[in-house]
């Protein structure tokens, strides 16, 4: 079996940015049995895409949770927002009506395929 | 003297360079600011510099390279930065001494700030920093909003644009009619938040936008268009108030409208038509263009508007064509198109409303009306010229009705930029009808 867990963190003030792992959990994501991890920047760098009647609508800012559930995730490689955009739009269009996609960037991680 | 004239017209110039040169916002910003503050002390003293921009690009530079040291975060990246700036193919010396050698990053820079991942109020105020130069301070007095949440406002943008990886560029023809008439929502929002009469001159700096963005996209009719509107709108400036009261357009002194903003506008505007696109602000320019005239050709108006209702899907602009059909059909006719808009949180709507209804002669309803739009307005003139008309409708107008001024509530409600009329979803027309819709007020 396969399971991603998912990391929840309270609001911070401090830029994570140049803060590294800490040590111990480092060698945690080293183990093999980890098989990929990502730490994300803020979520105030966060953009939420919605499909809507044929618009692509843009949301500065996380997708915030009402009734909808966390049904997955992908991870990608562009150059830049734009490029991220394009492939979480066509990601989008394929999907159930009602998804939203919120597109954050990564700050650092690794990954070894599962 | 000498340094503010250069500050206002290069900061964003300084600032695109360095944004472009140093791939952060934040860090282009401080560095910009102190080169600014170095000038401030030096060229009184030694005299100014041959290239100005050069100079303060260059030395800008150089304190970032010393912040980035200082800061001693020295990531790998931040030393492959260094290095890189260090081996920047210009050397400082050539910087200084030719102007010609620098390229002009606004146009990025405006991209980057508008870009449809910020949301719009920060797209606007983001804006107004970077490319206008103006002060933290003044950007939240300009939209009454405290000091502290429009710097953490403008911070938090900064960050994401860092973060999430916003291009600085020019996007691509494909992506360019969108993000081109985001970028003018932005320019013609600031434009007329400053028409509300705050304590910063938005409209002036809204129109140095707009002839910036001019002379960087000459060829662009919509953007020709959006600075040739803002000229004939602000060209009577001078006329729109007396003694704190609003003048209608028809009372205007017309000897107080400023002649040359006028031919500089229609100048514009024939420009843009000879490129035959009609865009939202063509049409919106051609139309400020014909209300000054007189008599006016209101068959004219009302055909354009209706184009502009084609094109925009904008309840507001098919107001503003009620207007124009209730001057050729009567008041009844304009007011039958009302009755099918769907406006009653936009303020004037129902000054508009109230206006058609008094010439209808249906007094009590106009008086009505007159009293909902007060309760909406938002400045004081304006309050002041509705006060008038409510008290020339007839009824007593009963003091203990007067809806309480209550300075905070309106602080609070003029903070959100336009609610609902500006969803930055929408490429192409937003933050429409306000301009056009003050023609007809003043």
């Amino acid at each position: 079996m396969q399971y991603a867990l998912l990391a929840y963190a309270p609001q911070e003030d401090t830029d994570r940015a140049p803060r590294p792992v800490p040590g111990v959990l480092a060698a945690l994501l080293d183990r093999p049995n980890v098989t990929g991890w990502a730490r994300l920047h803020a979520d105030e760098s966060a953009t939420t895409l919605r499909h809507d009647d044929g618009r692509m609508l843009l949301t500065d800012g996380p997708f915030i949770d009402s009734k909808e559930y966390l049904a997955g995730l992908f991870l990608i490689e562009a150059d830049n927002l734009d490029g991220a955009l394009v492939i979480a739009q066509e990601l989008l269009l394929q999907t159930r009506p009602g998804v939203a996609i919120e597109v954050r960037p990564i700050l650092d991680g690794r990954f070894r395929g599962a | 003297m000498v340094l503010d004239a250069v500050f206002r017209d290069q900061w964003g110039r300084v600032l695109a360079t360095l944004v472009g040169i140093l791939g952060d916002i934040e860090l282009a910003e401080d560095a910009a600011a102190e080169a600014f503050a170095i000038a401030a002390e030096r060229w009184p003293r030694d005299g100014e510099p041959a290239n100005p921009v050069g100079w303060l690009i260059t030395t800008a530079r150089n304190s970032a390279i010393d912040q980035l040291r200082r800061q001693q975060v020295l990531a790998a990246k931040t030393t492959l930065l260094i290095r890189d700036l260090e081996a920047g193919p210009q050397p400082p010396e050539a910087l200084m001494d030719d102007a010609a050698t620098i390229p002009d990053e606004r146009l990025e820079l405006i991209f980057t700030c508008c870009h449809p991942a910020l949301a719009f109020e920060t797209q606007v105020a983001l804006t107004l920093r970077t490319l206008g130069g103006l002060s933290t301070d003044e950007i939240a007095l300009a939209f009454l909003v405290p000091f502290e949440t429009m710097s953490k406002r403008l911070t938090r943008a900064k960050h994401k644009i860092r973060d999430a990886g916003i291009p600085f560029a020019v996007p691509p023809d494909h992506q360019l009619p969108d993000r081109l008439a985001a970028v003018l929502a932005v320019v013609y929002l600031i434009f007329n938040q400053g028409w509300g009469g705050g304590r910063v001159d938005l409209a002036a700096e809204a129109i140095h936008l707009g002839r910036a963005l001019a002379g960087l996209m000459p060829d662009e009719p919509e953007v020709l268009a959006l600075l040739a509107l803002m000229l004939l709108h602000d060209a009577r400036k001078a006329a729109r108030l007396r003694d704190g009261q609003l003048v209608p357009l028809d009372d205007q002194d017309r000897t107080l409208w400023d002649t040359r903003q006028i031919d500089e506008g229609r100048a514009l505007l024939q420009r843009a038509m000879t490129r035959r696109r009609t865009g939202p602000y063509l049409l919106q320019a051609a139309i400020a263009d014909l209300y000054l005239y007189q008599p006016r050709d209101w068959r004219q108006i009302a055909a354009l508007y209706e184009t502009l209702t084609q094109q925009t899907g904008s309840p507001i602009v098919e107001m503003n064509r009620a207007i124009a059909v209730a001057e050729i059909d009567g008041p009844e006719a304009g007011l039958a198109i009302l009755d099918r808009l769907d406006l009653d949180h936009y303020r004037y709507f129902h000054s508009t409303r109230a206006d058609l209804l008094r010439r209808a002669g249906r007094r009590s309803e106009a008086h009505h009306a007159y009293r909902r739009a007060l309760d909406l307005a938002q400045t004081e003139p304006e309050q002041r010229f509705l006060q008038d008309r409510l008290a020339a409708t007839g009824e007593p107008y009963a003091e203990a009705a007067r809806p309480a001024p209550a300075p905070a509530r309106r602080a609070g409600r003029s903070v959100r930029l336009r609610p609902g009329q500006a969803p930055r979803t929408t490429p192409g027309f937003v933050g429409s009808g306000g301009g056009v819709l003050q023609t007809l007020l003043s």
